[in-house]
């Protein structure tokens, strides 16, 4: 009986994978196309404008003024990119740990 | 599941040029760095390798040595006659 068991519980596999994980993908792509997309074309000139932006802010010591959470938030929006620069190297290196030599 | 997920953010292009360009610049750095360490690990491969026999015989030498001079003192402790050319 176990055996059946057993047997039954591979036989269903797929399907319970797809029933399982097609919702959960479908709200990953909902939210990934909004917030996970590289940057088109026409979005280009906001880029350039938000980093001359930024740069003004820091040249003319507009940064000092801003508050300890808005600091808070800009810190973590800092690791997530270097965040995304290490996930780049482990690619890049082809190993999640260390340099395979 | 009863509950309703939130509205997804609209990310600013800053942001998301800025975490693309990091990924890319990432696996460019990460395989650069892998280019030049496996460059350095196989030098260092192949110096151990070439050398092996060398470092081999030259333990096999000094140990010859050993053995002998251990033999003669035994053989003088114990008064065993030492063959000739030993």
């Amino acid at each position: 009986l176990n055996r059946k068991m057993a047997l039954n519980l591979i036989a269903k596999a797929p399907g319970n994978l797809i029933r399982f994980t097609q919702p959960r993908l479908a709200t990953f792509g909902r939210y990934a196309k909004v917030e996970l997309t590289p940057p088109m074309p026409n979005e280009l000139g906001q880029v350039i404008k938000s980093s001359a932006k930024l740069l003004q802010s820091t040249l003319t010591f507009k940064w000092a003024t801003c508050t300890v959470g808005e600091a808070a938030v800009n810190a973590i929006i800092v690791a997530e990119i270097a965040g995304w620069f290490f996930i780049g190297e482990c690619i890049g290196k082809g190993s999640v740990v260390g340099y395979q030599v | 599941m009863a509950v309703t997920l939130p509205e997804p953010v609209r990310v600013s292009p800053l942001i998301k040029t800025c975490r693309w360009t990091a990924l890319g610049l990432g696996i460019w750095w990460g395989t650069k760095r892998y280019a030049a360490l496996k460059a350095e690990e196989d030098e260092i491969r192949a110096y151990n390798a070439k050398m092996k026999p060398i470092w081999d015989a030259e333990k096999a030498a000094k140990a010859a040595a050993s053995n002998r001079e251990q033999m003669i003192y035994l053989a003088k402790e114990s008064g065993t006659p030492i063959p000739e050319g030993f």
